[in-house]
C-alpha cells in the first residue's frame, strides 16, 4: 500500500525513475541519428524490439497486476494484424457501384464500400465494365485498418473474457493456449482469404521511402503511449482493485469489488494493445504468415515479461528489448538461445519471483523493495539449502 | 450407416489413445492440483525417445521402445517435480497457483526449444510396430493405430487395476481427496505428488511414443494433443478419472464424426481441432464443472 501511496505523490515528475525514463527516451529518440547511417539493420532490430516491449508490458499488465495469465497474446496480436492486412486485400473504396461484388454505399457522400471476393473470378475487375469511365477505385486508408484491428482484437478479447473469466485463472490459460492455437490452424487452413503459408502482402506505412526512420518513430511512439495509458491505469482506482482482486479475489468481492467485470476490462485493454501493436507491425514487416502465432512465440514474451518483472511495466518491457537485443547479438547460437532462456525463465520463476531487472529498477531510483520481497529471497535461498 | 460406423471405429480407436494421454494430465490434476501446460511437450519426447532409443540400437523390437520412453520421459518428470512442483507444495512459493501455471509453461517452452535445437525443425519417423492396415468392419485401420489402440487399452486397465486395488493406487485416491488426511494415516503426501507427476507425464510420452509411427514428430508436435487433453479434462470434470476416460472416446468419436460429415472435405482436417475448441466454450456456458468434475469451479 506504501508503494502506491508514493508513486502517485504529489512530486510526480521529479521522482528518479521518471527522470531516468526521460533519459531514455531522449536517447531513443536521438538513435536514429547514428544509426540511419551506420548502421540501419540495428535500427530494425530496435522496431522489432519495441514490438515485443509492447507485447511484454501489456502482458505483464495482465499477469503481474489482474493475476491473469493469457496464453493467447499472441493471437490477438495477429488478430490486429490480419484484420488490416486482410481490409488491404479485399475492401476497396469506388466513386461507382460494381455492380458485382458485396458492396455497401457510404451515406453522405458518392463511394461505395466494396468487399471483394475469394472464390472465382476478382468481381472488381469484372464489375469495371459497368463503372463509367474516370471511376476511382480506392484502398481504404491504412489508419482505419489499424484502428479497426485493435477494435477487433478488444471484441474478442471480450468475448473470451466474458466466457472464461468468471473461473480460476487456470481456465483462461487453457482456453487461450486452445484459441491461439486454432486460430493458427483456421489462418493456414484457409488460403483463399488469408493466403495461409503463402504469406498475406500488407501495404507498408510509410511507401514514399525506404528508410526505415519514419516506422521507427511510430513504433516508439506506440510504445511510449501505451506505457503511459498502462502506468495511468495502474495508479488509477482500476489498478487498485485489480491488485486487490490479484491478492485475494473472494476478500476484494465481498468489499464490493467487481471481480468479473475488472478482469474482463483489464482483458479487453491488454487484447486490444495487443491487436495495435501487431497491426502497426504488420504494416511494417508488410508479410505475415500463420507462423506469428506459434507458442513458441508466446513463450518468448511471457519470457521477456518475467525475466524482466512481471509485476513492473517498465521492466517487463525492458526485458522485452533486452531480450530481442541479446537474440540478434547470440545469432551464432541458433536454436540454442531460446534453450538458454527457457532454461532462465524456469530458474527466474523458482528462484526470483520479482524478475531479474524489477528489483534492479528498484534499487536504481531509491525505492525499499517491499518486505514481503525481501522476506521471499531469504525464503528462496533458506529453500535451496533445504532442498539441496 | 456403412460410412457412420466405419467413423465410429476410427473415432473409437483415436479415442483409446487420447483418454490415455489426458488420464495423465487428470491424474497430475487431481493429485497435485497443478494443470501441466508442458503435457504436449512430453508426449513429443515420447515420440523423439523411441525415435532415438530405435535409431541407437536397430535390432530391437519397436514395440519394445515404448515403455523405455515412457520411463524416461518419467524420470525426467521425476526430477522437474522434485526440483520445481516441490517447493510449492512445502509453502515456500508465494502465490502458488499462478506459479504452477507459468513454471509448467515455461518447462514446455524450454522443452520445445530443446528439442528443435537438438533435433531440428525437420519431421522424424520411427519404424512402424507392424506394416500393413487391418481390416474392421466396414474399414480399413492401420496396424500401427490398431496396435497403439489396443495397448492404450490395455494400460488403462492396468491402471485402473493400479488405482483402485493397490496400496499404492488407494494412497493416491486418499491425497486427491485430502492431504491432511491422508498424511495423518501414514501417507506421505510429497511422495505421492512426485509419484503422481512422473506417471502422468509418463503416460503422455507413452502416448506420443505409440503414435509417432502414425503421426511425424517435429518439435511442436505435441501442441494439438495436449490441447485436445484439456478440452477432455474440461469435459469430463477436472481431476475425475471415469471423466477423462469419457472424455477421450467422446472426443476421438466428435473428431471422427465431425472431419467425415463436414461440409467441404479438402478442410475437414483443418477443422478437426477446432471442434475441441467449440466444445470448451460449451462446457464453460453449460456445464462448467464437466462430467464428473467437483463442484469448485
Amino acid at each position: 500500500m506504501t508503494t502506491y501511496a508514493k508513486s502517485t505523490g504529489r512530486r510526480f515528475w521529479f521522482r528518479p525513475q521518471w527522470a531516468a525514463a526521460l533519459v531514455a527516451l531522449v536517447i531513443a529518440l536521438l538513435v536514429p541519428l547514428y544509426l540511419q547511417i551506420h548502421s540501419p539493420y540495428w535500427l530494425h532490430v530496435l522496431i522489432v524490439a519495441y514490438f515485443y516491449a509492447i507485447l511484454a508490458s501489456s502482458w505483464s499488465l495482465l499477469a503481474g497486476y489482474a493475476g491473469q495469465f493469457s496464453f493467447g497474446h499472441m493471437a490477438f496480436m495477429a488478430i490486429g494484424a490480419y484484420t488490416t492486412g486482410l481490409i488491404g486485400r479485399l475492401v476497396r473504396l469506388t466513386t461507382a457501384p460494381t455492380g458485382m461484388c458485396a458492396e455497401i454505399p457510404l451515406p453522405g457522400r458518392d463511394l461505395w464500400l466494396v468487399f471483394i471476393n475469394t472464390v472465382g473470378d476478382n468481381c472488381l475487375e469484372l464489375g469495371k465494365v459497368n463503372m463509367p469511365a474516370g471511376t476511382l477505385i480506392y484502398r481504404p486508408p491504412i489508419l482505419s485498418g489499424i484502428i479497426l484491428g485493435a477494435l477487433i482484437a478488444g471484441l474478442a478479447g471480450l468475448a473470451i473474457g466474458a466466457l472464461v473469466l468468471r473461473f480460476k485463472a487456470a481456465y483462461l490459460a487453457l482456453f487461450t493456449i486452445a484459441f491461439s492455437e486454432i486460430l493458427r490452424t483456421l489462418i493456414r487452413g484457409e488460403p483463399q482469404i488469408t493466403r495461409g503459408d503463402h504469406g498475406l502482402r500488407v501495404a507498408p506505412l510509410f511507401p514514399q521511402t525506404i528508410s526505415r526512420v519514419p516506422d521507427y518513430y511510430t513504433m516508439l511512439a506506440i510504445l511510449v503511449a501505451s506505457l503511459l495509458f498502462m502506468y495511468w491505469l495502474a495508479s488509477s482506482r482500476v489498478g487498485l482493485f485489480l491488485r486487490a482482486i490479484r491478492e485475494d479475489e473472494e476478500a476484494a468481492a465481498a468489499r464490493g469489488v467487481d471481480v468479473v467485470r475488472y478482469k474482463v476490462l483489464t482483458f479487453v485493454i491488454t487484447s486490444m494493445l495487443a491487436g495495435l501493436a501487431g497491426a502497426f507491425f504488420a504494416h511494417y514487416i508488410t508479410i505475415l504468415s500463420p507462423n506469428i502465432i506459434v507458442l513458441p512465440q508466446m513463450g518468448l514474451v511471457i519470457a521477456m515479461a518475467i525475466i524482466g518483472g512481471v509485476e513492473s511495466l517498465a521492466a517487463a518491457a525492458i526485458g522485452g528489448m533486452i531480450i530481442q537485443i541479446s537474440l540478434e547479438l547470440l545469432r551464432e547460437f541458433e536454436a540454442w538461445r531460446l534453450v538458454i532462456f527457457g532454461a532462465l525463465l524456469i530458474l527466474t520463476l523458482r528462484f526470483a519471483r520479482n524478475g531479474l531487472l524489477a528489483p534492479l529498477l528498484q534499487r536504481l531510483s531509491g525505492t525499499v523493495p517491499r518486505a514481503e520481497s525481501r522476506e521471499e529471497a531469504s525464503q528462496a535461498e533458506l529453500g535451496e539449502e533445504v532442498g539441496a | 450407416m456403412k460410412y457412420f460406423l466405419s467413423l465410429c471405429t476410427t473415432g473409437v480407436i483415436m479415442g483409446v489413445i487420447y483418454a490415455l494421454m489426458a488420464l495423465g494430465l487428470t491424474l497430475i490434476f487431481s493429485i497435485l492440483r497443478v494443470i501441466n501446460f508442458a503435457h504436449g511437450e512430453f508426449y513429443m519426447l515420447g515420440g523423439y525417445a523411441s525415435y532415438f532409443i530405435l535409431s541407437t540400437f536397430t535390432g530391437l523390437h519397436p514395440l519394445l521402445a515404448v515403455p523405455l520412453a515412457g520411463l524416461i520421459a518419467a524420470l525426467i518428470g521425476l526430477a522437474f517435480e522434485i526440483a520445481f512442483l516441490r517447493p510449492m507444495h512445502q509453502g515456500r512459493i508465494e502465490r502458488p497457483d499462478e506459479y504452477a501455471i507459468l513454471i509448467t509453461f515455461g518447462l514446455s517452452f524450454f522443452l520445445m526449444n530443446l528439442a528443435l535445437a537438438v533435433f531440428g525443425p525437420y519431421p522424424h519417423r520411427p519404424p512402424s510396430f507392424f506394416q500393413g492396415a487391418v481390416r474392421l468392419g466396414f474399414v480399413n485401420v492401420s496396424a500401427d493405430r490398431l496396435t497403439a489402440s489396443i495397448l492404450s487399452l490395455a494400460l488403462l486397465t492396468l491402471l485402473l487395476l493400479i488405482i483402485n486395488k493397490t496400496w499404492i493406487g488407494i494412497a493416491l485416491q486418499a491425497v486427491s481427496q485430502n492431504k491432511d488426511a491422508a498424511a495423518v494415516v501414514g501417507i506421505n503426501p510429497l511422495r505421492m505428488n512426485t509419484l503422481a507427476f512422473g506417471l502422468g507425464v509418463g503416460l503422455a510420452a507413452t502416448a506420443g511414443a505409440l503414435l509417432a509411427p502414425s503421426f511425424l514428430i517435429v518439435p511442436d508436435v505435441g501442441a494439438v494433443p495436449s490441447i485436445r487433453s484439456y478440452v477432455i479434462i474440461v469435459l469430463g470434470g477436472m481431476g475425475s478419472i471415469q471423466g477423462s476416460i469419457l472424455g477421450g472416446l467422446l472426443i476421438g468419436l466428435v473428431e471422427s464424426l465431425g472431419a467425415g460429415y463436414f461440409p467441404d472435405p479438402s478442410r475437414a482436417l483443418n477443422y478437426k481441432t477446432a471442434f475441441g475448441l467449440v466444445i470448451f466454450a460449451l462446457v464453460l456456458l453449460f456445464r462448467p464443472r464437466g462430467f464428473f468434475g467437483r463442484k469448485e469451479v
